[in-house]
């Protein structure tokens, strides 16, 4: 944190040296594959597409390529603003630090609490895809299709996925890294099977040899053919989720070697792979499966949750496994880049007691967030084992929950980025754009999709049909998460008003510049 | 040896507690100044996880209290100074720390929770006694609750019969007389070995070619020294060393073995199987100095 607590600098009278000399200094190291192999890691293109593909059709049809497209536009617009934050406060809080800046404790904590929701949720859906394909690659590689289902007895599956995470946590408190080389291996080798796979798909088409075949169209990527909007809304908030992550290597200013240009080479080379890699494997299963609700067609409820591991086998045959191991690399290296995330966002609120003092303890050995690590890892083990047991379709609901989460707390950040610059709008058309367009439009975008998931959510048919009540399970999620959070809030507000009077974190909007030259 | 000064490897823990605590004794008997070094990960390398500077400054400025506190907690003695590093682990920036403030010993500590008064080596002091370019000092568990008054009341040498004790004898000579505190000799050569078939047989002769080997190396000191010389027995090393009497504060100094590489420490079979036993401080001195 360049401000440390209260604004005021740390006493120089003591005997601990401040400055460091170039030899033990902290560098950037970070060249542009580096960023670029973080970025591909952590959206993990692999883990991502089998959750996210089958909700997507579910939602639009075959027009998820042109939902794939579109679904960029927000997020970009969104990590624009979030680039002039980082840049202009560089703090480990993100979200939470500059909601609270722009908007004062209140908004500051409940966008906290969305970043920390959003991403304790996708560490349960990550653990609990790799829990599927565990058990598939056992079956793939003994030829015993039978182990693949035991991932459909409850107590073992939830068993396995808290192993997962113990061994997640474990790694992620230690700090445990993986070399450059194996991590750059993980990655291509991730990239290679999907292209693989997405050949194969087409290939087996050609030859006839597809469930459902379906050439492509033109109309796969005219968003408009869409049918109704709350389709579209619905599309647009997984696919905001495809990209979730991305922005991290915009981020990377200071740890790159070249930090004016590395993070956006990095950031432009990446989403164009990403995509690139979206559209083909979603037109090539498309192509292949169809989206009928047929056996393995994509409109298949029972196959939505987890599309690879049911068209791996029949696309790929005795390669299928190769499929798996993809994607468990993928979501064990995503595992321990998502870690971080919750757990440092917790830290920070801690930090400015925003949270309990414990919350802020770094660990002397391994130099990690160790306490908001390991409270991040019960509280996702936990919302796993409820999941697991209240929904028919675990996977499909917590994606879609986890979408609406994205675009709450990313909403917060983009008005936030908005509303801190105000006074620097229209100090230079690149400002016109970047604090007060882009993350506006952004903000308003991903608001829209908020309210109008949140909406459609609570029709019990809407996901995967499951429901508590007569009202459907995304809605209750929602609902629940943003409640406990304004409960824990209200409680800390109790506890330790200082964070809330203002006194640890005071709103602030930097001064026009050209209003400073002109006086 | 390239300075005279003490760095010491700190962590807010009781092993870092320990690894203070010596260098502190040592920095005041030796009338040096000591520096407390927090190494952090340096994020050289890491492509696994998303990097934020953020964070890391935070980090930054938490090591810094720590060493903030640590010091204060010592009274914030003049001659002790704190500083945060980065490296790609925690023995390369201690030495990295030695070269840059000249330094002619690394404490750590060895403490790592095991039961009190014994040496168990964690990572980083395992690395630096197989690797470093200056002498170490591991400090075991308890070493924190040592009274600062008592100095260092004593420096014995653990004197082998081969080759590469000369350094070894310089420097505790060197330590003694800077640190005013009695030298004291000691061999190991009576402890009986499996491969021996006579124990008693061989308890007598090694006995006797100790006491040789002690009185050879004593006949060397230099003038004005004078040291007490002990022959360890026992049925094994660990035995023998904990035979012997040790007084609390006191430092023992171990050579480095013939494996080590000219000019860096690897910590031999026989000096670990001291460590084992040894309930003091043990500073592990490489073969060959800088000079030869």
């Amino acid at each position: 944190m360049t401000t440390s607590r209260n604004g005021a600098s740390p006493a120089p009278d003591s005997a601990v040296t401040t400055g460091i000399s170039n030899k033990g200094l902290r560098v950037g190291s970070i060249g542009m594959i580096g960023a670029v192999v973080i970025g591909i890691s952590t959206i993990a293109p692999a883990y991502t597409l089998t959750g996210a593909l089958g909700p997507t059709v579910s939602a639009v049809g075959f027009q998820v390529p042109a939902i794939i497209l579109v679904g960029f536009i927000p997020m970009l617009l969104v990590a624009l603003g979030y680039r002039e934050l980082n840049s202009r406060m560089p703090d480990a809080g993100t979200s939470f630090t500059w909601a609270a800046r722009a908007f004062g404790p209140w908004v500051g904590w409940m966008a906290g609490w969305g970043l920390v929701a959003a991403t304790v949720i996708v560490l349960s859906n990550l653990a609990g895809i790799a829990v599927d394909f565990l058990f598939l690659l056992i079956a793939q590689i003994s030829g015993n299709p039978e182990i693949a289902e035991i991932t459909r007895i409850v107590p073992v599956n939830v068993a396995v996925c808290l192993l997962f995470m113990l061994l997640a946590t474990i790694v992620s408190y230690r700090d445990l890294q993986t070399t450059q080389r194996l991590q750059y291996g993980l990655v291509g080798f991730q990239i290679l099977v999907l292209l693989v796979f997405a050949g194969a798909a087409v290939v087996e088409m050609m030859n006839g040899n597809a469930f459902d075949p379906s050439p492509v169209q033109l109309s796969w990527f005219n968003p408009f053919e869409v049918p109704s909007f709350s389709a579209f809304a619905a599309g647009l908030s997984l696919s905001i989720f495809i990209f979730w992550g991305w922005d991290v290597i915009l981020t990377m200013n200071e740890e790159t070697k070249d930090p004016d240009k590395t993070p956006g080479r990095a950031a432009t080379v990446t989403v164009f792979l990403i995509v690139a890699l979206y559209l083909l494997i979603a037109v090539a299963l498309l192509m292949f499966a169809g989206n009928g609700a047929g056996e393995l067609g994509l409109g298949n409820e029972d196959i939505q949750e987890n599309v690879f591991f049911h068209l791996s086998g029949p696309i790929l045959g005795p390669l299928a496994f190769l499929v798996s191991l993809a994607v468990l690399t993928s979501s064990a290296s995503s595992l321990q880049a998502t870690f971080v995330g919750p757990a440092r966002t917790l830290l920070a609120m801690a930090h400015y007691d925003a949270l309990p003092r414990k919350f802020a303890k770094v660990s002397p050995r391994f130099f990690t967030p160790g306490y908001a690590t390991i409270v991040s890892a019960i509280v996702a083990s936990g919302f796993y084992a409820i999941m697991r047991v209240l929904s028919e379709n675990v996977l499909t609901d917590t994606i879609t929950a986890l979408g609406a989460m994205i675009c709450f707390y990313y909403g917060l950040t983009a008005f936030a980025c908005v509303w801190y610059f105000r006074k620097q709008w229209f100090d230079s058309a690149r400002n016109v754009f970047l604090t007060l367009l882009a993350p506006l439009i952004g903000g308003v975008i991903l608001a829209v999709l908020f309210v109008t998931t949140l909406i459609d959510s609570a029709n019990p048919e809407y996901g995967s049909g499951s429901q508590i009540g007569g009202v459907g399970l995304v809605f209750v999620i929602t609902v629940v998460i943003i409640v406990v959070g304004v409960v824990l809030m209200i409680a800390q507000r109790i506890a330790s008003p200082a964070f809330f009077r203002g006194e640890t974190l005071g709103r602030e909007a930097p001064a026009s510049a050209r209003r400073r030259r002109t006086t | 040896m390239s300075g005279d000064r003490v760095v010491v490897g700190y962590t807010a823990t009781d092993a870092g507690a320990d690894a203070l605590a010596l260098g502190a004794r040592l920095g005041a008997a030796l009338g040096t100044s000591v520096h407390v070094v927090v190494v952090l990960p340096s994020p050289q390398g890491n492509v696994s996880i998303p990097t934020a500077a953020s964070y890391d400054r935070l980090v930054e400025d938490t090591a810094r209290g720590w060493l903030r506190d640590a010091l204060a907690r010592l009274g914030d003695p003049a001659g002790i100074r704190g500083h945060v590093r980065y490296a790609h682990d925690v023995s390369d920036g201690l030495v990295a720390a030695a070269d840059e403030f000249g330094a002619g010993v690394i404490v750590v500590g060895t403490g790592g929770g095991g039961p009190r008064g014994r040496h168990r080596l964690g990572t980083t002091a395992e690395e630096l006694v197989h690797s470093a370019p200056v002498p170490v000092a591991l400090a075991p568990e308890g070493a924190r609750d040592v009274d600062p008054s008592v100095g260092l009341p004593r420096v014995t040498a653990a004197i082998g019969t081969r080759p590469g004790a000369d350094v070894l004898l310089d420097t505790a000579v060197a330590v003694s007389r800077r640190a005013k505190a009695p030298l004291r000799l000691l061999s190991l050569a009576g402890v009986d070995l499996p491969d021996r078939i006579d124990a008693s047989l061989t308890r007598l002769t090694g006995h006797a070619h100790a006491e040789s080997v002690l009185e050879s190396v004593r006949a060397d000191l230099p003038a004005g020294i004078a040291a007490e010389a002990v022959v360890g027995t026992g049925s094994d090393i660990e035995d023998a060393v904990s035979r012997i009497e040790w007084e609390p504060g006191e430092i023992a100094l171990v050579g480095s073995s013939r494996l080590a590489q000219p000019r860096r420490l690897f910590l031999g079979s026989t000096a670990g199987r001291i460590l084992r036993a040894l309930p003091v401080p043990m500073i592990v001195v490489p073969r060959t100095s800088e000079a030869s």
